[in-house]
C-alpha cells in the first residue's frame, strides 16, 4: 500500500478541464432549473387544470424516479431521432430533474405568500398576471432562497454521474488517466476532495445569500 | 407502445427490481447503526472524538455518493479491500446514509423540550433511562418522518450502484433499452416500479408514524 500522487500531478490539468466542464454544466442547469422551475410552477398554480395537472404529473415523475434512469432515457430515447451531444443531453436531463424539484418548492412559498398581497395589488389597479409577476413571485423567490440553495448543492454532486452518459465532467475526465497510471485511489481522493471544497465554499455562498436576504423574508 | 415487449421484459425488471430492494433495505438497515455510532461519537465529552464525527459526517455530506462508490470499488482494492459490487453498494450506501441519518436522529432528539429531560432527571430517572423513556417517544415522530425521506433518497440512488455492475433495475432498464431500442416502454415500466417500491416504503412511514404518535394529542 503505496500511495503515489505523481500521476495525478501529471494529469492535473486534465482533471481541472473536467472541472471546468462541470461548471459550465452546473451553470447552465442551475439556470435552467431555476428559471423553469418558477415558470411551471407559476404556470401550474395559476392556470386551469387541463394544463396543471400534466405538469404536475412531470414533477411527480420526475421527483419519484432515480435521475440515472431518466438521464439514461433521455439520452437512449432522443438518440433514437437525433444526434446530439452527451453535454446537452446532460444539462435538460440534470435541468429537468431539479426543474421539478425547485418547482415543487416555489409551488410551497407561492402559497405562503398571504393572499392580502394579491387583494391589495388588485385594488391597486395591478392587473391579474401583473400581480403575480410582480407582488407575488418576487416575495415568493425570496423565501425560496435556502431551499434552492440546498438543492443546487445537491445538483453540483449530481454533476458527477453525468460521467455516466458520457459527458467529459471530473469523473470522466480522471478515467482515461486511471486506466493508464493503475491509481483510482489516488484519483478518487482528489476528485472527492475537489467536490468538498466546492462543497464548502457553495454553502459559505448560500449562507452569505440567506444573510443577505433575511431582512426581506 | 409496444405491449407484446413489455410483458416479455416484466419478469427480467422485476428480478432486478428485487436487487434494488434487497441492496436498499440492507444499506439503510446497517446504516441505521452507523448513524446511532455516529450520534453517540458526538456525546463524548473527548472533543478529537466529536471532530472526528462532525468531519466525517461533512466529507460524506460534501462528496458525491457515486464518488465515494467508485473510489471505494476501484480504489478500495490498493488498500487491500475487495468488495463485490452487490457488498460495495451496501456498504457504501450504509455509511453515506449514516451520515445524513445521525443529522436528523440528533436532529429531532435535539428538537425535544430540555425541560422534559431535566423533568425526568429531577425525578430520578437515570440518564440512559430518561433517553429511552420520556426523549425518545417523543422524538420518534419527527425522527421517523425524516429518516423516512432519507430512505428513500437511498432508494432512488442505489441506482448508481449499477454504474458498478450490480444488476439492479436502472441497470436492466438500460440493458434492455439498448437491445430492444424502445425507451419509452422499458422506461414506463422501470419508473412504474420504482414508484411502487418508493410508494410502499412511504407506506410503511406512514404506519410508523401513527404507531409512534398513538398516544399523542394534536
Amino acid at each position: 500500500m503505496v500511495f503515489d500522487f505523481a500521476p495525478v500531478i501529471t494529469y492535473f490539468p486534465t482533471l481541472l478541464k473536467g472541472v471546468g466542464v462541470g461548471s459550465l454544466v452546473a451553470i447552465a442547469v442551475a439556470l435552467m432549473s431555476i428559471i423553469g422551475g418558477l415558470v411551471v410552477a407559476v404556470i401550474s398554480i395559476y392556470t386551469k387544470k387541463v394544463v396543471s395537472w400534466p405538469l404536475r404529473f412531470f414533477i411527480w415523475l420526475f421527483m419519484t424516479t432515480p435521475l440515472l434512469l431518466q438521464l439514461y432515457f433521455l439520452y437512449f430515447g432522443l438518440g433514437e431521432w437525433i444526434l446530439i451531444p452527451a453535454i446537452v443531453v446532460g444539462i435538460l436531463g440534470l435541468g429537468f430533474h431539479y426543474m421539478a424539484y425547485n418547482a415543487d418548492i416555489f409551488i410551497a412559498t407561492i402559497k405562503s405568500v398571504s393572499d392580502g398581497q394579491y387583494e391589495a395589488s388588485r385594488s391597486l389597479g395591478f392587473g391579474h398576471w401583473n400581480t403575480i409577476l410582480y407582488i407575488i413571485v418576487p416575495q415568493a423567490f425570496i423565501r425560496s432562497i435556502p431551499q434552492l440553495g440546498n438543492n443546487m448543492i445537491l445538483m453540483v454532486k449530481d454533476t458527477s454521474v453525468l460521467s455516466a452518459i458520457g459527458v467529459a465532467e471530473l469523473v470522466y475526465a480522471s478515467q482515461y488517466a486511471i486506466s493508464v497510471s493503475f491509481r483510482p485511489f489516488e484519483f478518487f481522493m482528489v476528485i472527492a476532495l475537489m467536490y468538498y471544497v466546492i462543497n464548502i465554499l457553495m454553502e459559505l455562498g448560500q449562507a452569505w445569500l440567506e444573510r443577505r436576504t433575511a431582512y426581506r423574508r | 407502445m409496444d405491449f407484446d415487449l413489455m410483458v416479455e421484459v416484466t419478469p427480467l425488471l422485476i428480478r432486478a427490481a428485487w436487487v434494488t430492494i434487497d441492496i436498499s433495505s440492507r444499506a439503510i438497515f446497517f446504516g441505521f447503526f452507523v448513524a446511532c455510532g455516529l450520534v453517540f461519537l458526538q456525546t463524548f465529552r473527548f472533543a478529537p472524538i466529536r471532530w472526528f464525527a462532525r468531519g466525517y459526517i461533512s466529507v460524506i455530506r460534501g462528496t458525491p455518493y457515486f464518488v465515494q462508490l467508485l473510489l471505494v470499488f476501484y480504489g478500495g482494492p490498493s488498500l487491500g479491500l475487495r468488495l463485490d459490487p452487490i457488498t460495495c453498494g451496501v456498504v457504501v450506501g450504509a455509511f453515506n446514509i449514516g451520515a445524513y441519518m445521525s443529522e436528523a436522529i440528533r436532529g429531532s432528539i435535539e428538537s425535544v423540550d430540555k425541560g422534559q429531560s431535566e423533568a425526568a432527571r429531577s425525578l430520578g430517572f437515570g440518564k440512559v433511562q430518561t433517553m429511552v423513556s420520556i426523549v425518545l417517544p417523543q422524538a420518534a415522530s419527527l425522527m421517523i418522518r425524516s429518516v423516512g425521506v432519507l430512505a428513500i433518497v437511498l432508494i432512488k440512488n442505489s441506482s448508481l450502484v449499477s454504474i458498478i455492475s450490480v444488476v439492479e433495475l436502472t441497470y436492466q432498464a438500460q440493458r434492455l433499452i439498448g437491445s430492444t431500442y424502445k425507451p419509452l416502454e422499458i422506461f414506463t415500466l422501470s419508473a412504474l416500479m420504482y414508484i411502487i417500491i418508493i410508494y410502499a416504503v412511504m407506506g410503511i412511514i406512514e404506519l410508523a408514524y401513527r404507531r409512534a404518535t398513538r398516544y399523542t394529542t394534536q
